[in-house]
């Protein structure tokens, strides 16, 4: 080191001996730096360098304390008529299948968010289904196709367009297209395009639920091929065969509406309908009979005869042979009944069998129907489909003689009973395509899938009945890359319009020109768009109905077990099976979710050495028409002996997530006689029981109401005509001055409700139990979906249930003491039905408030008892003390968590989309129930405020109320004297508050003075004597 | 001055000084753990872990870890609650009450009887707690706090927040109580302590005690008067818990029975749980002349008494229900006791109401084994007791639909578990590194009634 | 001779021992210090001429405070502060606020005493106290006379203990 004289410099400046380098160079920082130095008078020195940071620093640990930033982007450019927080409501149509309702759909930040009844269409009667209702959640499926699809690969429109229209031009032999039943008028425009271009295309429908047989012999005894419209409404005696009218039996959501017409009572209407059914599954008709006979499906054919001789005999008519009946009792009786309110009846059977469609029609005749209670002028369009066509299809397909295959909207390779063969079949022909907007089982057979719309993306229209239109138009664009299958149908024609324009076209050549009230076509379309609907008298010339010939043989009664099909309320035929709000949505009869089972008649679990325990049952193996499955059975109170029922649309294969391998799928047991579908089978039906025990879950287990009068009341007409009070129990509380009313007896003074005082009524009367409310409430409110496991553990969280209690076996009253507590929980043979909706009653003097340590819940001054979940800490207290049970606790995490993928309306990006904003989605460990739809009280409050005036009644509605197809649940104030609910309850101004003087109107539990907000009104029979 | 009451049998038998005591008592702090002790505590603490993981789990995924369901909101969270307050009775009961009474007898035992106490106590404390949907919230959102909103407070009506109330009132009176009786003792520690460490933290906890005769007049007067504020005390926690079920509408619930019946009821179960650990204790650490026969039977007659009265108190339940005439209420005790939860019924009959009258025959109650047997079958029968209040009432309550079923899951039981190691634990650490006899109240009668006084 | 530095200890074998004692050596017109015992000692207030203490009175006021405290809060936030409707009760009801008046009662009353009584007798865990000999909580009682605070002579003063019984009598000086 010393001797080395090597020389380094920093730099040239060094070199060169740069005096302004030479100045600084020992410095650490060799140019000039103010802080360095202490002496600089002017500038910043180091202490103004140490202010400033320290000024950065504490700057910057205050903007660290600000919350996490969620990302909201605004409108760019604000759409005129979306304005945030403010709902916009679209007239439209749901349509699905055969099926449809009118309906209003909310759209929230153009988002659809809920489906109400359409009020200004006359179609399905403002009303809904919970199908309906639940509708909305299926738009946000992730599961639906996203593009079109080529040999199984993503394709673009252009590309798929391309290879249609050539495979299609391609083929010379008969192409195919399958559908459901069509009545939109513009589709089928779009399919004569469609057919003017291949001529060698054949349409055929089917109904999941065939109605050949009627539309035959309605062709044969009017020449016409179509359904009748029914109106239930003007009938003052029913009889209904098999034929769920107030369930899945045509246009359900008018028809209760109808139907609860006749059911409602009061001070000035003191008649009711009688409604007599046969069946042989408990159906939600049979449920709401006055009269029911449990038959065999074989015998209804017998049964009907007999009506028919029995009207004959007193109409002096021919008679036919008949053959004999069980229970002729009733039959006599509703003979009698029917016969006396001649013109005001109806006649209805959900058999599929020409001939016996062809007597109930001579009934309907003999009884002068025609008409009145039917109609077959404004015929029904919705159910076309043609079962030997079907069949010939199916036939030809497997022969090779059908080069192409169309299918629209359908998937009959899962909900046909000849789905096998067709899906064998398929390989046969040259080139399929289908316009499903899933891969369900046919589309994922099919060479080309054109992925429809959702309805609520979709333009469309209707004709359901003759002569009354319906119009969809989208509430959302497209999600995914999906055109609606019209669209297509166009494309392959080659005709470029846009199906809206088409439509548009289509009414200005067809309706507008059937119309004289407007004459500018856009003011027109606007109206009907506004409405929704638009309604004309039919142009077809009026049929005569002249005398009906028929031709019955009668039948040998079937001596095996019979197998009957039905369809719920809840999955239907299947089609919206992916929608978890209806996988659990209890069985309006059976009260369970996510299974279809067996329903035996206690007998026969006997006779099969079945002792089913708390859920819990074993595996049967059911064999019928060639076809086996194994199934849990479920004893089910008013099974016809000797038969067993099956319910349709489960076991999906290819339905999604949710609904594949849920339950069996009974379509492939659906066996022909002579030429028709039979949903029944009722030869070769066997059932052995095997030792595989399996879980039901059901959302009620006890099912009888222990003649508990604080619960249930009800009477017979005759009692009611009598006596308005009858039924009703009045529990007095003895006190040391006498007994009194428990109203009287109170520590406290009460609360006056100055404002407004919400309430509601439920009428048990009126209620068919169809479940339309739960669902609509389950959407309204962001209930969650919990999954069968969950329900397995009695968690479910719905908010309004609708209990179902059947009357208990008569063995029960001849007992006493604890024999009878133990025979009242046995459910008759063939009970009586009682449907009870329970929502929060709240009440005034609310139990679960007093107990709450953090008073996370409290009653408001308008009467609402009211959760502040933000508050709740989760004690259950409430729950335990709540008398009616309807509080419901959030046992996990039921949003974003794996552990829940049913919950798809919480847990993935779509679904969420459908969440209503005005409602919180509750964390885990607080306590939720009923609100009384506060958001909606709350909204139609401000509404009526922003207008300076108070809120009309009607306008502020729950969401049950609301989605109610009979107006069973009325909600409103009770404090505005002109409302519905006070008037119902002819409300009067007593000492202690108001005072109810509506005689059926009773709290439930009065006696333990809680005072609730909802009154329910007893059940009144139509019947003579009150037997169970 | 007090009045003595003529002594018949001595309570110190052997013939100890005063300084056999402090040596027999020290004795066990000061010397090395033994392999007894060293296993328990090891049994304990595995026991702790076991419960820990379904605690976590628990508090991690939620209460549907547990088997409630929408029908039944408290099972076995509240059971245990209300069993382990009941056990927490019998400490300061005993010390409280027998002191008034001047129950000389209650010297030998009642410093480990409060010791179970405030472990018990805690135990309970526990469940309110973890049974909470968010205890991370409620924990301190079920205290009148005053808070950024202002005007959130807590519902003075609920019988939840006077629990809050009660048990945290019981425990802390207890505590103190049973510390300062620990004072003069700890002093005696100190005192004799070889080592630094030992001298030093028995230093602190005896307080800088020095046993003069002005401080003890004081400490009498004090204990004195904590216990008559500790009698109306122990009376109150067990009514107030019984309120929130008699303060409810729900039928088998709403009973104004509960007190006087819970308050028998947790001093037969706590007397029941003093003996079960006594018994061991004096086994373990060979204190028969200490806690004599006679202490054993003395309690043993106790059981009898609160037995019979929890006996009559479930029988007059029945009479009422029926009498009253209220068809859910009748229904809730017929469904008790021919529902599908007889069993439960049937075993809280047995264990709660016959097996202590084996009692009335001397030889059984002034025998050890079958005291400890009986004790055990005493406090499993308590707990069917609250099991069978709480839950046969929700399961069938007012609406039939809504009938459900309970069945436990693992989380239940593994929670009862946690619950379990943590008393033991607790115990087993008291009885090693505390005095288990209150040496100086022992001491005070050792002269009047050991056998030999001369020295 | 400044005071609190020595003593002269009496140490006695039993209770009884110590009662006479303290009468003798009273009599004997000997100023006691303080009496130092492993367990109270009935009958020693008397011996000792110790007034009553007033510990009882203090509970009392504590637990009033209690009662007081318990009701202000209740009230104020129940009634005064934010009103609510709960379970159709009045906005004042007082039966519902008896447990917690109770509770609170009690818990001040016995907190209020035992702080009051640490304070007098002067116990806290850093307490360092004077310990005049260690069998005092073992099994003797010792009688500490303070020479400062007597006329006598130390010699006086031993023969005084030693006459009363004491079983020895020894010198105890802290510095």
């Amino acid at each position: 080191m010393k001797n080395n004289k090597k020389q380094y410099w920093k730099g040239l400046e060094e070199l060169t001996k740069n005096p302004e380098f030479e100045k600084y160079a020992d410095k650490e920082f060799a140019e000039y730096l103010p802080i360095n130095d202490e002496s600089e008078g002017e500038g910043t020195n180091r202490r103004d360098f140490l202010k400033m940071m320290g000024f950065g620093i504490a700057a910057a640990s205050l903007a660290a304390c600000e919350a996490p930033v969620r990302k909201a982007i605004p409108y760019l450019n604000k759409p005129v008529d979306v304005d945030p927080g403010v709902p916009n409501y679209y007239a439209s149509t749901y349509l699905n299948g055969s099926d449809f309702c009118s309906i209003v759909v909310k759209t929230r930040e153009g988002r659809p968010i809920k489906i109400e009844g359409n009020k200004l269409s006359s179609l399905s009667g403002g009303g809904t289904s919970a199908q309906v209702q639940a509708s909305v959640l299926s738009l946000y499926d992730k599961e639906r196709l996203e593009d079109p699809v080529l040999d199984g690969k993503a394709t673009t429109w252009d590309a798929l367009d391309k290879a249609v229209i050539s495979k299609l031009g391609s083929l010379s032999g008969k192409i195919a297209l399958v559908s459901n039943s069509i009545y939109s008028p513009s589709t089928a425009a779009a399919l004569d395009a469609l057919k003017a271009k291949y001529s060698n295309i054949e349409e055929i429908a089917y109904d999941q639920v065939s109605f050949s047989g009627m539309l035959n012999a309605n062709e044969k005894a009017f020449g016409k091929r179509a359904i009748p419209s029914y109106d239930f409404s003007k009938a003052k005696t029913i009889v209904s065969f098999d034929a769920d009218f107030l369930g899945e039996w045509l246009n359900s959501p008018l028809f209760n509406k109808q139907f609860a017409k006749t059911r409602k009572l009061g001070p000035n209407k003191k008649e009711m309908s009688r409604l007599y059914s046969f069946e042989s599954n408990l159906s939600l008709t049979g449920s709401n009979s006055d009269y029911r006979s449990a038959i065999k499906a074989s015998q209804q054919g017998a049964y009907i005869a007999n009506l028919y001789n029995d009207l004959a005999k007193k109409a002096g008519a021919p008679t036919v042979s008949a053959g004999k009946v069980g229970d002729s009792a009733n039959l006599t009786k509703a003979a009698n009944d029917l016969w006396k309110s001649k013109g005001q009846s109806l006649v209805v059977s959900g058999s599929n069998d020409e001939s016996v469609q062809g007597l109930v029609n001579a009934i309907n005749n003999l009884l002068g129907n025609y008409g009145s209670t039917l109609d077959l002028n404004a015929a029904n369009n919705t159910r076309k489909g043609d079962d030997s066509k079907m069949v010939n299809f199916v036939k030809d397909l497997n022969a090779g003689n059908v080069s192409g295959v169309i299918f629209f909207n359908c998937n009959p390779v899962y909900d046909h009973a000849l789905g096998k063969s067709i899906a064998d079949g398929l390989k046969k022909a040259k080139f399929s395509v289908s316009t499903s907007s899933r891969k369900d089982e046919t589309a994922s057979l099919v060479n080309a899938i054109a992925p429809d719309n959702h309805f609520l993306e979709s333009w469309n229209d209707a004709e359901p009945t003759e002569g009354k239109f319906t119009l969809t138009q989208p509430t959302i664009s497209n999600l995914f890359n999906t055109r609606q299958a019209q669209q297509s149908f166009l494309a392959w024609s080659g005709d470029q319009t846009s199906y809206f324009d088409f439509i548009k076209e289509n009414w200005k050549n067809t309706n507008f020109t059937n119309q004289t009230k407007e004459t500018n076509f856009d003011k027109f379309w606007d109206q009907c768009l506004h409405d929704g609907a638009f309604e004309v008298a039919s142009s077809a010339e009026a049929i005569e109905v002249g005398e009906i010939a028929v031709d019955y043989k009668a039948r040998a009664a079937g001596s095996g077990i019979e197998l009957v099909f039905y369809k719920n309320n809840s999955v239907g035929d299947g089609s919206q099976a992916n929608n978890p709000w209806l996988q659990e949505m209890p069985d309006p009869i059976t009260k369970a979710v996510w299974d279809n089972y067996l329903t035996i008649s206690r007998k026969m679990a006997a006779d099969l050495g079945l002792t089913p325990g708390d859920m819990t049952t074993k595996l049967v193996k059911l064999t019928a028409n060639g076809q086996s499955i194994t199934i849990p059975a479920l004893i089910q109170p008013g099974q016809a002996q000797g038969t067993v029922g099956l319910a349709l649309g489960y076991g999906r294969s290819n339905g999604g997530k949710v609904a594949n391998g849920v339950g069996q799928n009974a379509y492939p047991m659906i066996s022909y006689k002579n030429g028709f579908q039979e949903m029944a089978v009722t030869s070769g039906v066997t059932v052995e029981l095997t030792d595989e025990t399996y879980r039901v879950a059901q959302t009620q287990t006890h099912e009888t109401y222990m003649d508990r009068s604080n619960v249930v009341q009800e009477a017979t007409l005759s009692e009611y005509k009598k006596d308005a009070s009858a039924g009703r129990a009045f529990p007095m509380i003895s006190t040391y001055h006498g007994k009194e009313k428990p109203g009287n007896v109170s520590l406290w003074e009460g609360h006056k409700y100055p404002n407004h005082h919400w309430g509601m009524i439920v009428d048990m009367n009126s209620c068919t139990g169809c479940g339309a409310c739960t669902v609509s409430c389950q959407a309204e409110n962001n209930v969650p979906v919990v999954g069968k496991a969950e329900v397995l553990n009695r968690r479910e969280m719905t908010w309004l249930r609708i209990d179902r209690y059947y009357s208990h076996t008569e063995e029960a009253d001849e007992l006493s003491g604890l024999d009878k507590l133990k025979k009242m929980e046995v459910p008759a043979d063939n009970p009586e039905v009682t449907f009870q909706p329970m929502m929060c009653q709240q009440c005034n003097n609310a139990p679960c408030e007093t107990v709450c340590p953090v008073a996370a819940t409290n009653h408001s001054t308008e009467g609402i008892n009211q959760m502040a979940y933000n508050r709740c800490i989760g004690t259950r207290y409430c729950a335990n003390n709540c008398p009616y049970k309807v509080r419901r606790f959030n046992w996990f995490k039921y949003h974003d968590n794996r552990q829940f993928p049913e919950n798809t309306s919480m847990n993935n990006d779509l679904g969420k989309m459908v969440l209503n904003p005005d409602v919180t989605v509750r964390a885990r460990g607080v306590m939720e129930k009923c609100s009384f739809c506060v958001q909606r009280v709350q909204y139609g409050k401000l509404e009526a405020k922003k207008e300076g005036r108070r809120p009309v009644d009607g306008e502020i509605t729950s969401a049950c109320a609301s989605a109610c197809p009979s107006e069973a649940l009325v909600f409103g104030d009770m404090k505005d004297p002109n409302s519905r609910i006070s008037k119902m309850l002819r409300l009067e101004d007593g000492e202690n508050g108001l005072e109810v003087k509506e005689e059926r109107a009773y709290n439930m539990l009065e006696e333990i003075n809680v005072k609730p907000n909802v009154w329910y009104l007893t059940k009144i029979r139509n019947k003579e004597e009150s037997n169970a | 001055m007090h009045a003595e009451s003529v002594v018949r049998q001595p309570l110190v038998t052997g013939g100890k000084t005063v300084h056999d005591i402090t040596n027999d008592i020290c004795g066990r702090v000061e010397e090395k753990p033994a392999k007894s002790w060293m296993l328990a505590m090891a049994l304990s603490l595995s026991l702790l872990a076991i419960g820990g993981y379904y605690v976590y789990r628990l508090l991690w995924h939620g209460i549907g870890e547990w088997g409630l369901n929408k029908t039944v909101g408290w099972a076995w969270d509240i059971t245990n609650f209300v069993w382990w307050v009941g056990i927490g009775h019998a400490g300061t009961l005993i010390s409280a009450i027998l002191l008034l009474f001047r129950q000389r007898w209650r010297m030998a035992i009642n410093r480990a009887a409060e010791a179970m106490t405030i472990f018990a106590v805690i135990c309970a404390a526990m469940f309110p707690i973890l049974h909470m949907g968010r205890p991370w919230l409620g924990a301190y959102w079920a205290l009148p706090l005053p808070n950024t909103f202002g005007s959130l407070w807590v519902n003075f009506n609920s019988p939840l927040l006077w629990d809050v109330f009660a048990i945290s009132t019981y425990f802390s009176v207890s505590l103190v109580f049973w510390y300062i009786g620990l004072i003069p003792d700890f002093a005696s520690i100190r005192d004799r302590a070889t080592t630094t460490v030992r001298k030093a933290v028995y230093g602190a906890l005896s307080f800088g005690w020095d046993g003069a005769s002005k401080t003890w007049s004081r400490y009498e007067t004090v204990a004195l008067v904590l216990a008559g504020l500790a009698t109306p005390l122990v009376l109150s926690v067990h009514t107030i818990v019984s309120f929130d079920f008699a303060t409810s509408v729900i039928p088998g619930w709403h009973t104004t029975i509960f007190p006087p019946y819970f308050v028998a009821g947790a001093i037969f179960s706590g007397f029941a749980m003093v003996l079960t650990l006594l018994l061991v204790t004096r086994k373990v650490y060979k204190l028969e002349d200490y806690i004599t026969v006679q202490h054993i039977e003395l309690m043993n007659i106790v059981i009898i008494v609160t037995g019979s009265i929890v006996g009559v108190a479930y029988i007059t339940e029945f009479f009422i229900a029926s009498y009253s005439g209220v068809e859910a209420e009748q229904y809730a005790f017929i469904n008790r006791a021919f529902g599908p939860y007889w069993w439960a019924y049937a075993s809280m009959m047995t264990c709660n109401v016959i097996s202590p009258q084996l009692f009335w025959f001397k030889s059984i109650r002034t025998n050890i084994a079958s005291t400890f047997v009986i004790s055990i079958i005493v406090n499993i029968g308590m707990w069917f007791e609250r099991f069978v209040i709480i839950v046969t009432s929700l399961h069938r309550d007012y609406i039939p639909s809504s009938w459900a079923m309970f069945y436990p899951k693992a989380a239940d039981i593994g929670v009862y578990l946690f619950s379990f190691g943590f008393f033991f634990t607790a115990f087993f650490l008291f009885a090693k590194f505390f005095p288990v006899i209150n040496m100086a109240e022992v001491k005070s009668i050792v002269k009047a009634t050991s056998e030999k006084t001369d020295k | 001779m400044e005071s609190d530095k020595n003593f002269v200890l009496g140490v006695y074998d039993d209770e009884d021992l110590l009662l006479k004692g303290i009468k003798d050596v009273r009599e004997g017109g000997v100023k006691i210090h303080e009496v130092y015992s492993p367990f109270p000692v009935h009958g020693i207030e008397a011996a000792m001429g110790y007034k009553t203490s007033r510990l009882s009175v203090a509970a009392f006021l504590f637990g009033l405070t209690g009662t007081i405290l318990a009701l202000t809060l209740q009230i104020g936030t129940m009634t005064v502060d934010w009103p609510m409707i709960v379970g159709g009760k009045d906005f004042l009801p007082f039966p519902t606020f008896i447990p917690v008046t109770f509770e609170l009662t009690v818990l001040l009353a016995a907190f209020g005493m035992v702080g009051t009584f640490f304070t007098v007798s002067n116990l806290k865990p850093w307490g360092k106290p004077r310990i005049f000999d260690l069998r005092i909580t073992d099994d003797k009682h010792v009688m500490a006379v303070d020479l400062a605070k007597n006329k006598m002579t130390e010699d006086e003063i031993k023969q005084v203990l030693q006459s009363s019984g004491a079983s020895e009598v020894n010198n105890k000086n802290f510095v």
